[in-house]
């Protein structure tokens, strides 16, 4: 444990990643999230093409400059100290500039609005909950269950059988990461994709 | 093209920049340098980015820019327009002489029924670019179904707008000096200017309007669906969230065009020359002002043995 805090971060492991879709099962069934809804999607890339697959799970990166933040035109997101991205259901108008600014697809939005639009985004909390009083019924309808609130384990990492999906403080999660590719022999020391920043070329 | 883009932007913005996002967009290196097997693999990175073509310039443009730009034409237009009111004035045209018809009925429920959607498309958009400081919810939420349901009211209109009014709105060469005149707006006296029956202004804010409009529709119908495949994205080689990300860009430039043309549009004739909004209401204009106003027109008119 590190005296200092850093941020909350997901960390896919697409070495150990078996496509089990486990994760996404856990957390849709855990929030009661509607049909159509993913805050956690599994993908695989290159299919079929031998020795290039791989597949890897996908959710709200909580990035440190977290692109949806910065387009909100009503300004209903706002990062904890931990570093985890939330926002404001009752603040936010459905108009999606979030998804379009978003570099992992996670903003989701529910088709029940009135005339056939989008409702208020929903998306991944890391099982956070949302600004409203913790662990109140109106937390829970609105954004899921709040784990972290209780010192748990979001339940799609605390789901993951190869356990692959961690999650946790980055210092804590680099750590793992450092000595899985230790172990391996091969792999870069770096942060991973989507840690330092959401753009970048 | 970005950059130039980003240079227009920039330009345009002008002394609203002030007031524009505060959080720099870093670039920094997400994509590791080194070769070998990377933590997230090269292809998934290649992956993500192919996916991200539009994904940071609509970033960029809308956490620095679009506010700022808004916020630089509400002033900016209305600045200039409050000196021309203080410097030089309103014109006003006798209004006891001879009155000619120019627009029918049909061409005036026409006009009505599209400000009746301006009116109400303009500040509800302008209230979701400023959400922020209203505070979002359930007012900004209000404003968004608003803006789309009149845009039904816009369509309606917009199509026999454009039909009926097409050979009027015609470029002409005199245009040119109409506006190398300013429309003569910029002095007291009162000089004929060349102008059909109408003006090279109110030509641009018609094209701005029905052309522009059109695209405004499509690029704002885009957004409220999100989800839909008409092949559009396939077609331009672009996933459906570029193709999203594209239509809130365009939709944005092109809402700056039209917010400029509409706030002209309202102080040339509520305010800059008097007498003008009857003209909308009744249908009539008066001699005079058409002899100094629309001077081509007038000519036409009189040649014709109309007046």
């Amino acid at each position: 444990m590190s005296i200092e805090m850093s941020r909350m971060k997901f960390y896919c492991d697409d070495d150990r990643c078996i496509d089990c879709d486990g994760c996404t099962v856990a957390c849709a069934e855990a929030h009661e999230l509607p049909v159509g809804v993913s805050r956690r999607k599994v993908v695989t890339l290159n299919e079929g093409v031998e020795g290039k697959e791989f597949s890897t799970s996908v959710a709200c990166m909580h990035c440190t400059d977290a692109p949806c933040e910065q387009v909100c035109p009503v300004d209903c997101f706002y990062i904890r100290e931990d570093g985890i991205v939330l926002h404001d259901k009752d603040i936010c108008i459905g108009c999606g500039y979030c998804l379009y600014a978003c570099p992992f697809g996670a903003p989701q939005f529910p088709r029940d609005g009135a005339f056939g639009s989008k409702g208020a985004m929903d998306k991944c909390t890391m099982c956070a909950g949302g600004p409203l009083e913790t662990n109140s019924i109106e937390e829970r309808e609105l954004y899921g269950l709040n784990l972290i609130s209780e010192g748990k384990v979001p339940v799609c990492a605390a789901m993951c059988s190869t356990k692959a999906l961690i999650v946790g403080d980055a210092q804590d999660v680099a750590n793992i990461y450092r000595t899985r590719i230790a172990a391996r022999g091969k792999g870069v020391q770096g942060a991973p994709y989507g840690w330092s920043t959401a753009y970048g070329k | 093209m970005k950059h130039i883009l980003l240079l227009c932007l920039t330009v345009l913005s002008g002394f609203a920049s002030a007031v524009a996002g505060k959080v720099p967009l870093a670039s920094h290196d997400i994509v590791p340098k080194n070769g070998g097997d990377l933590l997230v693999s090269s292809q998934m990175v290649e992956n993500i980015l192919d996916y991200q073509k539009y994904g940071d310039l609509f970033t960029y443009l809308q956490a620095h820019y679009f506010r700022a730009i808004f916020l630089g034409i509400l002033i900016g237009v209305f600045i200039v327009f409050l000196l021309h009111y203080l410097i030089v004035g309103a014109k006003s045209f006798s209004h006891s002489g001879k009155k000619v018809l120019v627009y029918s009925i049909f061409k005036r429920v026409i006009h009505w029924t599209a400000a009746l959607a301006f009116v109400v498309i303009i500040p509800t958009g302008l209230i979701m670019v400023f959400g922020k400081e209203l505070g979002g919810g359930t007012f900004v939420l209000y404003a968004r179904e608003l803006h789309a349901i009149f845009t039904v009211v816009f369509i309606v209109s917009i199509f026999p707008m454009l039909l009926f009014w097409f050979v009027d709105m015609l470029p002409t060469w005199y245009d040119i000096k109409w506006v190398f005149m300013a429309g003569g707006y910029l002095s007291k006296k009162v000089t004929e200017v060349p102008a059909g029956k109408f003006n090279a202004g109110q030509k641009m804010w018609f094209w701005v309007a029905t052309l522009g409009g059109m695209v405004m529709i499509m690029t704002g119908a885009a957004m409220y669906f999100q989800s839909f495949d008409f092949g559009i994205a396939s077609s331009l080689g672009l996933t459906q969230i570029d193709l999203l990300r594209a239509a809130a860009i365009v939709h944005n430039i092109f809402a700056f065009a039209v917010l400029a043309l509409f706030i002209t549009h309202l102080y040339m004739s509520l305010f800059a020359i008097k007498g003008s909004l009857d003209s909308m209401v009744s249908g009539y204009k008066s001699e005079d002002e058409l002899k100094y106003m629309h001077s081509v027109f007038y000519k036409k008119l009189k040649k014709e043995g109309k007046i």
